[in-house]
């Protein structure tokens, strides 16, 4: 009865949220773009010869304006712009997806093991949260990044760790929400385990604001990202990082507004697209919150 | 009242303590050290070696850690290898320049956001809600950074208006105090809008337009007074990472503000100096974060009885 | 014969709600007259249209999915709905004030109770800050509240102390006429007496004209002239209390009091009114009670209800009296 009473339930409720998510039209708009710039990165990263098409210095076409041989015009290296910001879109994408990844399985773990058992593990489980959020999280990224070397996964690995106290605070949150709740108290009284409870009734019960908060996260890891990159900690040049390209447009203002604009528009729509979808599910999820 | 202050800042010590130590684990990690990136090919390695040795470069990490801290209490967090100054001196050097630039943000953000997302609220699903939710969500996804720069190139070398870099010369605080603000601007003003949005529909407020209370005293005193707790709950959040994200900021307009100072010692290879920064600039921020909570008292007579208990 | 001045005079109110899942028609056709000191009680069970009613007088309907279809509202001579927004600021809280039904709710958690009386004042009575503060002090004595507490705020209050808060907003500026929306329900049975007694002494200090909205008949009895029955937002029967109790024609009215636990005899069962409230996003062509009604016709069901006059005093909306003979089985001794 436990369990029908369950299935019931969520499949009604996600059922529910895609119904809520595509009625709302910004939300629908940000996926396709989304999906559009997923796909664009995957074609550019089979059709683009990074050696000849993206790395290749070619000093005499050196900072040309637009034209109809490079829309976007050429950088410093003669390289061109459009190219470079195509090849570069699976970055941005991979440091905001796995970076989110990272720190949604690092902190709804903690998050859950802290609220689920309570008591001592709770207690040292938070306050190393406390520890780490008031350390501002660009400072915190710079250093992990720096100590890990410069490279893509590094990268990852300092963006996505230094969210992992949001997560563990939400997703303990939302287990301390449904602990008391009775169905957990009949799967105790039948004698589950605790692995089996969290697995089959606390995770699922504490998915909603979790995925909230992982959509909203992808936006701004994408961004510390960049910034990271722009400050010379993130993918090493030569390649073709958004964030770093900006770095490298930074010399060159006067001459070249490409190498400025285009880099940082990519950022934006990619951002912009992001950020739909997470209004859109926060909205699904939670209709009290749209008006 | 005075008792929750002193027990706030109480409770700060052992955080920052703990904070200071992570920082300090983290930043060991790292590849290479402050004589490497000083001394890099001047010395051969044997006279680097016995320098190590020297400072006691080579002591095990908690050695290390308890020795800084032993020294921290003692108002001393160490020399700056690349400038050769005290870090500390350094540090405090640098602070004013960073907090007019996050203040000027965050004054820039506040009024921008409180005016445009109130009137969202009140004229909700109409052609400026619309509009300004459009703005919000740009405002959101644009790295700031890259705003600074469009600005300058628009500002300072295509129209001359502005300098483009320094704390120096007539209007130099605001392009960056607007790159600051602008995707602040954005966040609070989502914020301002959907508190809004909750708090004029609640009863009290029809009692007081039953009352005969002007329109406009009923959004501006009787509404905004109660919208604001959450909206001063993110403007408090935005400080703190404002005064982060300056590094970024203050980076792109060459600003000499702390968070310079850190990327420079990062660059460096500055432990020391990267150290006292991570750690300074995080105590800052929760001082802040600690006024922030000091003023909702002022606005919610709820809290402050809280606090007074 | 000199026409008496009426405080309110309703006709034809529509009220309707524009939801996501259709539209609520709340209010469907509703007039009401009263005169100074006259009180007239408006009973019914929830989602019968009586807050929106009351709340249509102050023209406070909710924005944006509250529209007032059709009616005029007219208070102390002046067209609630038609009248310009400098005019209806003073309307509301002088011509018109209104105590609301839930004082947990209903005071701005920010401001001290004294600041949120005084307000009233000083908007209708142009008195300076500190003579209007000096009235809500007073106010707060006439309703039972230490003049210390002035500087309190709502949170400190406890539920009953908030409902006479509430009361005290609504009096101080001596409204000609007072809404009370259920001013009782949220309070003990003790309190309860109390703050009737206050409302009372109040009325008659004032000549105040007053629409008391309940579902407590007993209430109603207590305090008010005349009656007001009403059902998915239509006055079905309208009568002084002598009508409605012991005259009682409507078939709803009929179930309302067959509902009432009966002191006198205890034995006899309660008999609750069959069926459920009708869907409020459905407008009936026939009577609105059909469906549930133990007299019902086939041609109620299809026939347009009109106002049927039994009395100068007593109307009831039931299209079988117009057949000769007619009545409701409910006989009171």
């Amino acid at each position: 009865m436990k369990g029908l009473r369950k299935e019931r339930g969520s499949s009604g409720f996600w059922g529910e949220v895609l119904k809520e998510f595509k009625k709302n039209k910004g939300a629908v708009t940000g996926f396709i773009v989304f999906s559009l710039i997923v796909l664009v990165a995957v074609l550019a990263v089979f059709l683009l010869d990074y050696k000849t098409q993206i790395t290749k210095i070619n000093i005499p076409e050196a900072l040309q304006p637009s034209s109809w041989k490079h829309p976007f015009g050429t950088d410093q290296f003669g390289r061109d712009i459009l190219n470079r910001i195509l090849y570069g879109a699976h970055y941005s994408l991979l440091i905001g997806l796995c970076a989110v990844t990272i720190s949604t399985a690092i902190g709804s773990m903690l998050g859950i093991i802290a609220g689920y058992f309570g008591g001592l593990v709770e207690t040292i489980i938070m306050r190393t949260m406390d520890v780490i959020s008031p350390i501002p999280s660009v400072l915190l990224a710079i250093c992990i990044a720096s100590a890990f070397g410069q490279s893509l996964i590094s990268l990852m690995l300092a963006v996505g760790i230094v969210t992992v106290p949001a997560f563990a605070r939400v997703a303990r949150a939302s287990v301390m929400s449904v602990r008391e709740e009775e169905y957990i108290e009949a799967a105790k009284a039948i004698g589950a385990s605790d692995i089996n409870i969290i697995v089959k009734h606390v995770i699922p019960n504490s998915l909603p604001p979790i995925l909230v908060q992982a959509t909203m996260r992808v936006a701004s890891a994408i961004i510390v990202g960049s910034s990271l990159s722009f400050l010379g900690l993130g993918v090493p040049a030569p390649k073709p990082e958004w964030g770093g390209m900006l770095a490298q447009g930074r010399s060159f203002l006067n001459t070249s507004t490409n190498m400025t604009l285009y880099p940082g528009l990519a950022i934006m729509i990619t951002v912009l697209a992001i950020n739909l979808i997470g209004d859109g599910v926060r909205d699904a999820m939670d209709p009290k919150l749209k008006r | 009242m005075y008792r929750y202050i002193i027990k706030r800042v109480l409770l700060l010590i052992p955080i920052l303590i703990a904070v200071s130590f992570i920082v300090f684990f983290i930043v060991d990690l790292a590849p290479g050290d402050s004589i490497d990136a000083v001394f890099g090919n001047e010395l051969s390695t044997e006279d680097k070696e016995t320098m190590r040795e020297e400072m006691g470069y080579n002591d095990s990490l908690l050695v290390r850690y308890a020795r800084y801290i032993g020294n921290v209490f003692k108002g001393d967090m160490g020399m700056s290898v690349l400038f050769k100054k005290p870090a500390l001196e350094l540090y405090l050097n640098r602070v004013p320049a960073t907090l007019k630039l996050a203040f000027w943000g965050i004054f820039i953000a506040l009024i921008i956001a409180i005016p445009l997302g109130v009137i969202s609220a009140i004229h909700q699903n109409t052609f400026i809600d619309t509009l300004s939710t459009i703005l919000g969500l740009l405002g959101m996804s644009m790295p700031s950074f890259w705003f600074g720069l469009l600005m300058i190139i628009l500002f300072s070398l295509k129209l001359g208006w502005l300098p483009s870099f320094g704390n120096e010369g007539r209007g130099s605080i605001i392009m960056p105090a607007l790159t600051v603000g602008v995707g602040q601007a954005a966040l609070l003003m989502r914020t301002t809008r959907s508190s809004m949005l909750e708090v004029i529909r609640q009863d009290y407020i029809r009692t007081a337009r039953a009352k005969g209370v002007k329109e406009g005293v009923v959004i501006y005193k009787h509404a905004l007074r109660n919208a604001l707790i959450p909206i001063i709950t993110a403007a408090g959040t935005q400080l703190g990472i404002a005064l982060g994200g300056t590094v970024v900021v203050e980076s792109v307009f060459a600003w000499p503000g702390v968070g310079k100072l850190t990327i420079d010692a990062f660059n460096a290879r500055d432990t020391t100096l990267v150290v006292g920064c991570l750690i300074l600039t995080t105590a800052l921020s929760s001082v802040l974060m600690m006024f922030i909570d000091i003023i909702y008292a002022f606005v919610d007579p709820r809290i402050k009885a809280r606090y007074s208990r | 014969m000199v026409k008496e001045k009426l405080v309110l005079e309703i006709n034809d109110l529509v009220v309707n709600y524009e939801t996501d899942n259709g539209t609520v028609h709340a209010v469907n056709g509703i007039n009401l007259k009263l005169k100074q000191k006259q009180s007239v009680g408006i009973v019914g069970e929830t989602g019968a249209g009586k807050t929106t009613t009351a709340l249509a007088i102050l023209n406070l309907i909710p924005q944006p999915t509250g529209i007032i279809k059709n009616g005029t509202i007219i208070v102390d001579g002046k067209n609630m709905l038609t009248i310009s927004e400098s005019d209806l600021r003073m309307m509301r809280g002088k011509g018109v004030s209104m105590i609301f039904q839930d004082p947990m709710t209903a005071l701005n958690p920010v401001f001290t109770i004294g600041e949120q009386i005084a307000e009233s004042v000083r908007i209708h009575e142009g008195v300076s800050n500190k003579d209007a503060m000096q009235r809500a002090i007073e106010m707060l004595e006439i309703v039972g509240i230490d003049k210390d507490r002035a500087y309190d705020y709502p949170h400190q209050l406890s539920g009953g102390m908030k409902q006479r808060v509430v009361i005290a907003i609504a009096l101080a500026c001596q409204a000609k006429l007072l809404i009370a929306d259920e001013p009782t329900t949220a309070l003990d049975v003790t309190i309860q007496a109390q703050v009737l007694e206050l409302i009372r002494s109040y009325r008659e200090k004032y000549d105040t004209a007053m629409i008391l909205i309940t579902h407590d008949l007993g209430i109603v009895a207590e305090t008010c002239d005349e009656v007001a029955v009403m059902y998915a937002g239509v006055i079905v029967e309208y009568g002084t209390l002598e009508d409605i109790f012991n005259r009682t024609k409507h078939p709803y009215t009929e179930g309302l009091f067959n509902s009432l636990p009966n002191i006198i005899e205890r034995r006899s069962k309660l008999t609750p009114i069959p069926g459920m409230v009708l869907d409020p996003t459905i407008l009936p062509d026939g009577c609105v009670f059909a469906d549930r009604c133990s007299y019902v016709i086939d041609t109620c069901r299809t026939t347009f209800q009109k106002d049927i006059a039994v009395s100068d005093t007593h109307i009831v909306r039931c299209s079988r009296y117009q057949e000769p003979g007619f009545n409701i089985k409910r006989m009171i001794a």
